[in-house]
């Protein structure tokens, strides 16, 4: 029952995001990739013949990743936060419907959306660089998705500055695993219980440029994704939906 | 109205609050209580007021009947289940005290949306949408967003969403706040139109004289406790001593053969203190058969009103 309902709401869940969050993501992709593409077209021709043995490939890859990173943050930015801080959960939860099975479903929607703004963005750069493979691109966006998403909800259930702290922590991750990764004792080993950001960049050529990757890259990144995203549920289950 | 016997028939309860606290902790250690050893039971078909000043705990225990606030201590259960859960199985005709509703929906929209949430089959949701729309007189601003309606049409709004589907329980909080005069006559012409058998019904509110009119019993709460449940019926609970305003059209110098120590107020009126609602009609038929005629008797204070000024005034 509760089910049947909240599916029927997806559609209305599907607008909100598109209206929302993917005009954005769509403008700030396109915007964001015309920045860097732009010097390369300028100096190659509007058609790059670019492939992934080219020197200057890394700089597509690198757009592409950071475009799926940014959109990933937009789309979980207050997804459940946001509800509390406006008091939108009153009305919303009233009604016989479970909050948890509400937000899993809002994230599912939210990822339909980001890899429906991927397959936009990424078909406009096919029309720039022809070898730049759709496919491969919406599979990385997926993984990223729940990989980044996972920590961003579990964030969004337990405080209200959700984006500021995925963006903390995602980008900490980087910074800490940089400077303490390789260093032997305590700090060396707690780092490893990081989010496995560092493998990013191997994933990201791997999976976009030939549609694989290393396999315990992409199980850690997603396990790490999916053990936030329950943590999160649970947290919303046992937790108070009121402040 | 529920009879005194009714209140005691645990066959009919559907809400019950037992030992239920709430204390609120901040990151720095510091705590608050907002809600402490609250203990009530509301049975089917009652319509129950909550009063209380500012910050006395009403919307907390509200926020725990929901599900939405865990107790710190105690349990809230609804016909047998834990609150959240019963909600969630459920539904609660739900009207917040402060009206969230996303500022960019339309006024219809917003009810379709709440509609499909509430399980109303999508071939039903028009007639159901239609009907609260006409019932809340929100014909001519189904079509505005909800960041252009005034603060009466919003609670409206609030209202209809609440009345969508046709729940058991119904919990409308400071529900005529920001209501004009003849909305705030309406909204009491609904509820007692809503008042049904097998549904409860539960309004917070400010306005005792709202309550006095509406519930059958009303718990007084203050500093988070339960002060006082008063029955607003005054063979039920007519205080001692109360003072009344007679205003008399014709006999005015008969009134102190009636009522002795009558004050009198100017232009006709009379302030009484009786001790009994007994002592008021005796000495009224006296007062008739004197050749008085009686325009108007009203208490000085309903009975909610002073048993709320001694339940409050005892808790400072």
């Amino acid at each position: 029952m509760s089910r049947g309902r909240l599916g029927r709401y997806s559609l209305w869940q599907f607008r909100d995001f598109v209206i929302d969050r993917a005009i954005a993501i769509l403008i700030i992709g396109v915007l964001w990739g015309y920045v860097l593409i732009a010097p390369l077209r300028t100096a190659m021709g509007p058609r790059l013949a670019l492939n992934p043995s080219s020197p200057a490939w890394p700089l597509v890859i690198m757009v592409a990743s950071s475009i799926v990173s940014l959109s990933v943050l937009i789309a979980l930015n207050g997804i459940v936060s946001n509800d509390r801080k406006t008091g939108y959960y009153r009305f919303l939860f009233s009604k016989p419907v479970s909050a948890v099975l509400y937000y899993a479903q809002l994230f599912l929607v939210h990822m339909v959306g980001v890899v429906a703004a991927m397959l936009v963005l990424s078909a406009i750069l096919h029309t720039i660089v022809p070898d730049f493979r759709i496919v491969n691109f919406l599979l990385y966006s997926a993984l990223i998705y729940i990989a980044m998403g996972g920590i961003g909800f579990f964030l969004s259930v337990a405080t209200r500055y959700d984006w500021l702290t995925l963006a903390a922590v995602w980008l900490g991750s980087y910074v800490l695993r940089d400077a303490y990764g390789a260093k032997p004792g305590l700090p060396g080993k707690l780092v490893q219980l990081l989010p496995p950001v560092h493998r990013l960049t191997d994933v990201a050529n791997g999976m976009i440029s030939y549609g694989s990757a290393t396999v315990s890259d992409v199980v850690w990144l997603l396990g790490y994704g999916v053990v936030f995203f329950a943590l999160g549920l649970l947290l919303l289950r046992q937790g108070s939906l009121a402040d | 109205m529920p009879s005194a016997a009714d209140f005691n028939r645990a066959s009919s309860l559907v809400i019950e609050f037992r030992n239920v606290g709430k204390t609120y902790r901040s990151l720095l250690g510091n705590s608050v209580k907002a809600v402490e050893e609250f203990s009530l039971q509301v049975i089917e078909g009652e319509i129950l007021g909550i009063a209380g000043p500012n910050g006395a705990g009403k919307t907390t225990l509200i926020a725990m009947m929901l599900g939405y606030l865990r107790p710190t201590t105690g349990t809230v259960e609804i016909n047998g289940l834990p609150a959240r859960t019963y909600v969630e199985r459920n539904g609660i005709g739900y009207l917040s005290e402060l009206i969230a509703i996303h500022p960019k929906w339309r006024a219809e929209t917003a009810l379709v949306r709440y509609a499909t949430l509430a399980g109303i089959p999508n071939a039903e949701i028009p007639r159901r949408v239609n009907e609260v729309i006409d019932r809340l007189g929100l014909a001519e601003h189904r079509d505005k967003k909800v960041k252009a309606l005034s603060k009466g049409n919003l609670q409206r709004l609030g209202l209809a969403q609440a009345l969508l589907r046709d729940e058991q329980i119904l919990v409308l909080d400071e529900p005529t706040h920001g209501l004009d005069p003849v909305w705030t006559q309406r909204f009491r012409d609904i509820v007692a139109d809503l008042r049904r058998p097998d549904r409860t019904i539960l309004i917070a509110s400010h306005n005792l004289d709202e309550l006095q009119r509406l519930a059958d019993r009303v718990a007084i709460i203050d500093h988070g406790r339960l002060q006082r449940l008063v029955s607003t019926g005054y063979e039920q609970s007519a205080p001692a001593v109360t003072r009344f305003r007679l205003t008399l059209a014709a006999g005015y110098d008969r009134i102190r053969e009636s009522f002795p120590h009558a004050e009198d107020a100017g232009r006709g009126e009379y302030d009484v203190t009786v001790r009994s609602i007994q002592e008021l009609n005796t000495a009224l038929t006296d007062l008739i058969s004197r050749g008085a005629l009686v325009a108007s008797v009203v208490p000085e204070r309903s009975v909610l009103e002073q048993q709320f000024r001694e339940a409050v005034g005892e808790s400072q």
